[in-house]
């Protein structure tokens, strides 16, 4: 179990930092094309600002705001456009993840097509990475012991 | 000899200062908490001059902004971090460093 | 500029070398940790000094930016686990 950190200094700049954090991971996603960055190292970031929430909030504070299930859902909403994406490119008679046939959907140049259809792409792998950290880390402090089975016993 | 570059040229050099002051602290105290003392004020002194130094060169472009940012973060975020390291230490219970154990 | 900014980039490496004697020789984990904290800012600083010796500062921010994240919260995670150790 993690507990609450009784400790108002940190608190109180966790408080003040972690939504910045997040906005720059968001700006990490969006500019994998032009800079160092892209849709895993963009996850990481906000991975790592959810792990920091946990530290100082502690899990039975945390729990309430962002539970397990929904982590499951983002895991899998990750994927799915991943997957989704690469299926759309198939109906329109297209290879498996060739954007440039996206071009009839949203009326614009196929050079273009391929830049946002990789953007979409980035943005479903960062989905699915922040989920797997926060699972982790959930998994290996908890002991593998979900809220839901400890209040069954 | 352009004015900015003189004045970055100052800054880098105070900020390179501290560093080397701040090392020597961190290998020559006696004591954890002495030690903390000195990385943590002069570490984060150090880098605001740096970073103010090397946003003086670059000028008043977006990368200039961005460099200011991560001086602003450096400054709220090193003496966090100081702080926490050092309550964990006194609630480990380190013994503190006296003078009389010197003179022995 | 170059040239100078190249020396300080040397001297801060060998900066870095001499806090190693502290991470391999500190007495205990305390000092380990203030350690490692201290050789990330110093990096920090060589690879914006990088950035501006191979003229390419825009590649070299970010990178050093999600340094000093890594780094701030590896420190309150090392010092939340060393609390709870009595």
């Amino acid at each position: 179990m993690v507990f609450r950190k009784d400790d108002i200094i940190v608190n109180t700049i966790s408080r003040i930092l972690i939504p910045f954090i997040q906005l720059y991971a968001l700006y990490v996603i969006m500019h994998g094309h032009y800079s160092p960055g892209g849709g895993f190292q963009g996850g990481v970031i906000l991975g790592a600002s959810l792990v920091l929430l946990l530290l100082t909030r502690g899990y039975d504070e945390t729990r309430l705001k962002i539970p397990e299930n929904s982590m499951k859902l983002f895991a899998s909403a990750g994927v799915l456009i991943y997957a989704g994406v690469g299926l759309l490119c198939l109906f329109f008679l297209g290879n498996f993840l060739d954007y440039s046939k996206l071009a009839v959907l949203l009326h614009v140049d196929p050079a273009q097509a391929r830049s946002l259809g990789i953007l979409a792409v980035e943005i479903g792998v960062g989905f699915a990475v922040m989920a797997v950290m926060y699972s982790i880390f959930l998994d290996i402090s908890t002991g593998g012991v979900l809220a839901e089975d400890e209040e069954e016993e | 000899m352009n004015v900015m570059t003189v004045l970055s040229v100052g800054f880098i050099v105070g900020g390179l200062f501290f560093f080397a002051t701040a090392t020597i602290g961190l290998l020559r105290f006696p004591d954890f908490f002495t030690r903390l003392h000195a990385t943590g004020k002069g570490d984060t002194l150090a880098v605001t001059l740096s970073l103010v130094g090397l946003a003086c060169y670059e000028g008043f472009t977006l990368t200039g902004v961005k460099i200011v940012c991560i001086a602003v973060f450096m400054f709220l975020a090193q003496p966090t971090a100081t702080h926490a390291i050092s309550r964990a230490g006194i609630k480990s219970g380190l013994q503190y460093w006296r003078r009389k154990e010197a003179q022995k | 500029m170059t040239t100078f900014l190249l020396g300080i980039g040397l001297i801060l490496c060998f900066l870095v070398l001499l806090v190693l004697y502290r991470v391999v020789f500190g007495p205990g984990v305390f000092n380990r940790v203030a350690a490692i904290s201290a050789i990330g800012t110093k990096t920090l600083i060589i690879l914006l000094i990088m950035g501006f010796l191979y003229n390419r500062v825009e590649m070299f921010i970010d990178i050093s930016m999600v340094y000093a994240l890594l780094n701030f919260i590896g420190c309150i995670a090392a010092a939340k686990y060393l609390e709870m150790e009595k």
